[in-house]
């Protein structure tokens, strides 16, 4: 519904600040009358620094046309704050407004904000959720939520695991889960910080729930490759999982060898977890075959392959 | 699979002129208001386009390009810095306490120092000591960079991903050259926490996020990447003799890797319905369940590039990808004549110039812009040479170079 401010009394005291876009302007944009006129009453209410109830509905105007306004958001925080606005109001307020602009960045700067304030992630999971549901890889609600494990200590929260999981389970290619995944289970705890002030038996303990961890996780990562052998992500999860816990590639090497015994192999990637086989073992004759069939079997990636040849000679 | 035909295959010169000169003569379409407080950026995307073309000089008279010059200046605020656009300038009712709302933003500042330097100016009226000094405030602790600064004192406002540390890299690359310490009084951003910052938003496959264990993204490893690379700070090469500075990029040779996997057969979204979605550097003769008779596999006929792993093909990818790979030395790293073929015959809009997001979609100026600067950078007839770090020509790179106040600051190094 088109809205504007020159007839309505409510605001009758106001006299809008026109944009100055006099000489030569570069890329102008052809405004609508309703735009230009709700920038021209927010610039007048930001030079009376005003904070009021009719200025909100007025962010809220502009927000609707232009979400990604860097000063808008911060007047509405700010005038939120001199209003004592409940942080829960405006949640439901942005819900919405998320929902309709999935790219949008500063949505989620804003919502970081007032959950920050509120101090509880309550409800926020299911948002979420329901956020994923139209776009399962949408980069800003995956780091909203990896910002919410952070702040609301959720770290291999069982919660957190088994959402990871579902999706994973919707999508096997599914990068930004697989991501997730590995972020609360090993990216929580800053090296050096596992197991301090602790006692020494406790400390074994932990280092022995470590290493199960790591070899579900690497249980986990080959069931799903078995459904998709050509899905980079679990692989590259799988290879992940087997640095962090200093483990040699060779680990896999069984495994691998599933999807090299014929030709062309059923996996690329398991061709190429070979390769790194080879090359950790210097077994230099046997990494160059591999590379010239990576080369033959992965064209896509053949100047790569190729480059990675000369390397070995060099080495 | 057939060979894509080469005929038809070509850069229309006259469309992306066209395409170009009506973004900067007329209005653009309403649509665009959602990018009104991003005009800045807008406005290099279109200059350094016609640049690139060749067609600025021939586009412009001497008062149109005053002109501009002028605008530019007006987005200059009193303290140091620009805004991004018009669209915030409180005008004559502009002081102390509500300037907070029309703030000097980075990439507005960003977007017009370039701008400035593509239309030939000096930089002379640019408040120089002014954006340094704001630009150091804007450093966190962590070593990320804020895009406004409510007041100093309070924690900038914004993201803390690396878009922010590129963009400060290139303002300070502009004004004072890659010159470490204080220059004219003024002291320097905190170059070991900019590479510290960026070092800790490395993934575990090698690509850079946008925050510390996020996914690896091409557009923040292209930022973090050109940021490294302007404050020199990349990994060194083995001919160069090793000295003791903190270097970016922990893992390159994992990062190169991630790099060339960008590249993908999935190039819309049929295309991952036709695989089941499988992972696209998997061959198309090896989809087709027919391996190859003997080694003379056909050239591909099309490569796209994505932005994460398991995603589809999209045009500013190829930018964020081949400008990587061209800083860090390895653009023969992937196949050119197929992705330039990909650009070309699927994302180039044949009636309107420009370039689309994914084949079919109509071009828009961030899409255009990418598309042709990577076109350039793998050497494209008839596009001007181009600098990598700053997306800008080799020419206006030169240009800043030689202006006399900033070899005075260069040669304080």
């Amino acid at each position: 519904m088109t809205k504007f401010y020159h007839d309505d009394p409510a605001w009758a005291d106001i006299e809008p600040i026109p944009q100055d876009d006099t000489g030569h302007p570069l890329v102008a944009i052809a405004y609508t009358a309703e735009y230009s006129e709700a920038m021209g009453y927010l610039r007048a209410v930001m030079a009376r620094n005003e904070h009021s109830e009719r200025v909100l509905a007025l962010t809220e105007h502009v927000i609707g046309i232009n979400p990604a306004h860097y000063t808008v958001w911060l007047y509405r925080a700010r005038t939120l704050e001199h209003l004592s606005i409940p942080p829960s109001d405006e949640l439901r307020w942005l819900n919405p407004i998320a929902l309709s602009h999935l790219k949008n960045y500063q949505i989620w700067n804003h919502r970081q904000a007032i959950v920050d304030r509120r101090d509880s992630c309550e409800g926020e999971a299911d948002f979420i959720a329901q956020m994923l549901d139209q776009d399962a890889k949408n980069y800003h609600v995956w780091s909203y939520r990896q910002w919410m494990v952070e702040r609301f200590g959720l770290w291999r929260d069982v919660g957190e695991v088994a959402f990871a999981e579902e999706m994973i389970g919707r999508d096997v290619r599914n990068n930004s889960a697989w991501n997730h995944r590995f972020f609360v289970l090993f990216g929580g705890r800053k090296k050096g910080q596992a197991g301090e002030g602790e006692e020494e038996g406790k400390e074994e303990e932990e280092k022995e729930k470590e290493k199960e961890l790591v070899q579900r996780e690497i249980e986990y990562a080959k069931q799903a490759i078995r459904q998709a052998p050509q899905s980079q992500s679990a692989w590259d999860y799988l290879r992940a999982v087997l640095r962090h816990a200093h483990l040699p590639i060779s680990t896999i090497a069984g495994f691998a060898n599933e999807y090299n015994d014929v030709s062309p192999p059923r996996s690329l990637h398991a061709l190429e977890a070979q390769l790194e086989i080879y090359a950790e073992q210097n077994k230099v004759d046997e990494a160059r075959s591999t590379l010239e069939a990576l080369a033959e079997f992965d064209p896509v990636r053949k100047p790569y392959w190729t480059y990675r040849q000369k390397e070995l000679v060099v080495a | 699979m057939a060979a894509a035909p080469e005929v038809g295959t070509i850069l229309h010169f006259p469309r992306h002129v066209k395409y170009w000169r009506r973004n900067l003569k007329t209005h653009l379409p309403t649509y665009y208001t959602e990018n009104d407080t991003n005009r800045m950026m807008l406005a290099f995307f279109t200059l350094s386009a016609e640049e690139i073309l060749g067609d600025l000089d021939a586009a412009l008279s001497p008062e149109e390009r005053q002109g501009y010059i002028d605008w530019i200046y007006h987005c200059q605020l009193p303290e140091g810095g620009f805004r991004s656009s018009p669209a915030t300038d409180l005008g004559t009712a502009r002081d102390d306490k509500n300037a907070v709302w029309d703030p000097p933003e980075l990439s507005g500042t960003f977007g017009a120092l370039l701008s400035l330097a593509i239309l030939g100016d000096d930089l002379q009226r640019v408040k120089r000591k002014g954006i340094l000094r704001w630009l150091s405030a804007m450093q966190r602790p962590d070593g990320s960079f804020g895009q406004i600064l409510e007041d100093y004192g309070r924690p900038p406002e914004g993201g803390y991903d690396p878009r922010f540390c590129y963009m400060a890299a290139g303002i300070r690359w502009i004004l004072r050259s890659n010159v470490e310490g204080p220059v004219e009084g003024v002291p320097d951003i905190d170059v070991d926490k900019l590479v510290q910052c960026i070092r800790e938003r490395e993934t575990y496959n090698g690509g850079i996020a946008a925050a510390p264990f996020r996914e690896a993204h091409a557009g923040y490893t292209s930022c973090a990447i050109s940021a490294l690379s302007l404050v020199d700070r990349l990994p060194l090469q083995s001919s160069q003799p090793p000295d003791t500075r903190l270097r970016g990029l922990t893992k390159p040779h994992l990062t190169l890797r991630w790099l060339v996997s960008r590249q993908t057969l999935t190039l819309d979204n049929d295309d991952a319905i036709d695989t089941h979605g499988e992972e696209a550097s998997l061959s198309a003769t090896y989809c087709s369940g027919s391996p190859p008779s003997d080694s003379a596999i056909p050239e591909l006929p099309w490569v796209g590039i994505n932005g994460r792993c398991c995603k589809i093909a999209d045009t500013c990818y190829s930018y964020y990808v081949c400008t990587s790979l061209h800083i860090l030395g390895h653009l023969d790293l992937v196949n050119a004549k197929p992705i330039r073929r990909w650009l070309l015959d699927r994302t180039q809009h044949l009636v309107l110039g420009g370039f689309g997001k994914t084949p079919g979609d109509y071009p828009d100026i961030l899409h255009a812009y990418l598309g042709l600067f990577t076109l350039a950078l793998f050497g494209e007839p008839g596009l001007r040479p181009v600098w990598a770090p700053l997306s800008i020509s080799q020419r206006v790179k030169e240009h800043i170079e030689s202006l006399p106040w900033r070899k005075q600051v260069a040669s304080y190094a």
